[in-house]
């Protein structure tokens, strides 16, 4: 246990985690890391609507990483997200025996998501 | 206890600046009367030195350098002794004589920042190799940065389906054809 006998503050940055459905694929957080911690690969998609003239174009996410070997925790990612995609957690239980382990994709990032109040 | 404020405008006179946006308190003095003002504030009671380090100033081309010190008899008051170096030349009497501590920080601030203290101890701190520029300039630049792939080249519009229809973004702070091209 860290922090309160509690565990840590609720607004402790602890990990940060993904709402991959909110992202749109904008590449803002990975330009905007200092670190160049985060990867994202995806591509775009013609997608009809009926009713519509012409097909319009939407990203699709392929993959979204974090390196938190790389990470300063900085939060300029969180803050910069247009769509609310990224969000800090108090979770901290995360070490690994490998610089490897400390890359989290997409399936990983999304199980940080913070959950309760 | 005499205010460290009254102490420094009787050692540096009109050059002493108070910062009263700062906290802890921060007063910035003249580069010249650096010695004197650590000098002046360790008889007033701040003779404990925390740390020495420089903040590079491209914007006024200047090399600051910061000291933190405290009071340990007066419930450990402290404060921030600032002062600018000129950037192309910076340099700065040493106060190791006051503070046996300093001898470390200013051989580290020396060796990142470039700011050569006089009468103090030359010899590098950390580095085994000096760099070519100190490593904390702003103007120091990373090989790393040159030859690691920037993350942030990706786009959507890249793969087969898409539609590339912006310019391209280069990763920022990185000069262009780094490490072989402007800036090495």
């Amino acid at each position: 246990m860290t922090g309160t006998p509690a565990g840590p503050p609720p607004a402790a940055r602890g990990v940060i985690g993904l709402d991959a459905a909110a992202c749109t694929s904008c590449m803002l957080c990975v330009r905007e890391c200092p670190d160049w911690c985060i990867e994202l690969e995806s591509h775009q998609e013609q997608v009809s609507e009926p009713g519509a003239r012409r097909p319009r174009t939407v990203n699709v996410l392929d993959r979204f990483a974090i390196d938190w070997a790389r990470c300063m925790y900085c939060g300029i990612c969180v803050e910069v997200c247009p769509f609310d995609a990224l969000a800090w957690s108090p979770e901290h239980r995360y070490a690994g025996a490998a610089p490897g382990d400390l890359v989290h994709d997409t399936a990983r990032l999304g199980g940080w998501w913070p959950t309760g109040s | 206890m005499t205010g460290p404020e009254t102490v420094l405008a009787a050692a540096v006179g009109d050059g002493l600046r108070h910062d009263p946006r700062s906290v802890p308190e921060a007063y910035d003095v003249p580069p010249a009367a650096w010695h004197e003002a650590v000098a002046a504030l360790r008889a007033a009671g701040f003779t404990y030195l925390d740390f020495l380090t420089g903040v590079d100033r491209p914007d006024e081309a200047a090399v600051e350098v910061v000291a933190h010190l405290a009071a340990p008899d007066d419930r450990w008051r402290h404060l921030l002794l600032r002062t600018r170096t000129d950037a192309a030349a910076p340099g700065l009497a040493s106060v190791a004589d006051l503070h046996l501590g300093a001898a470390w920080h200013e051989r580290e601030t020396r060796e990142m920042f470039g700011v050569e203290f006089a009468g103090g101890d030359p010899r590098p701190l950390l580095l085994t190799v000096a760099a070519p520029v100190p490593p904390l300039r702003k103007h120091a630049l990373l090989t790393a940065r040159g030859v690691v792939p920037w993350p942030g080249a990706a786009d959507p519009a890249d793969g087969p389906g898409g539609n590339p229809s912006r310019r391209r973004v280069r990763a920022p702070g990185v000069p262009e054809g780094w490490p072989r091209g402007e800036g090495s």
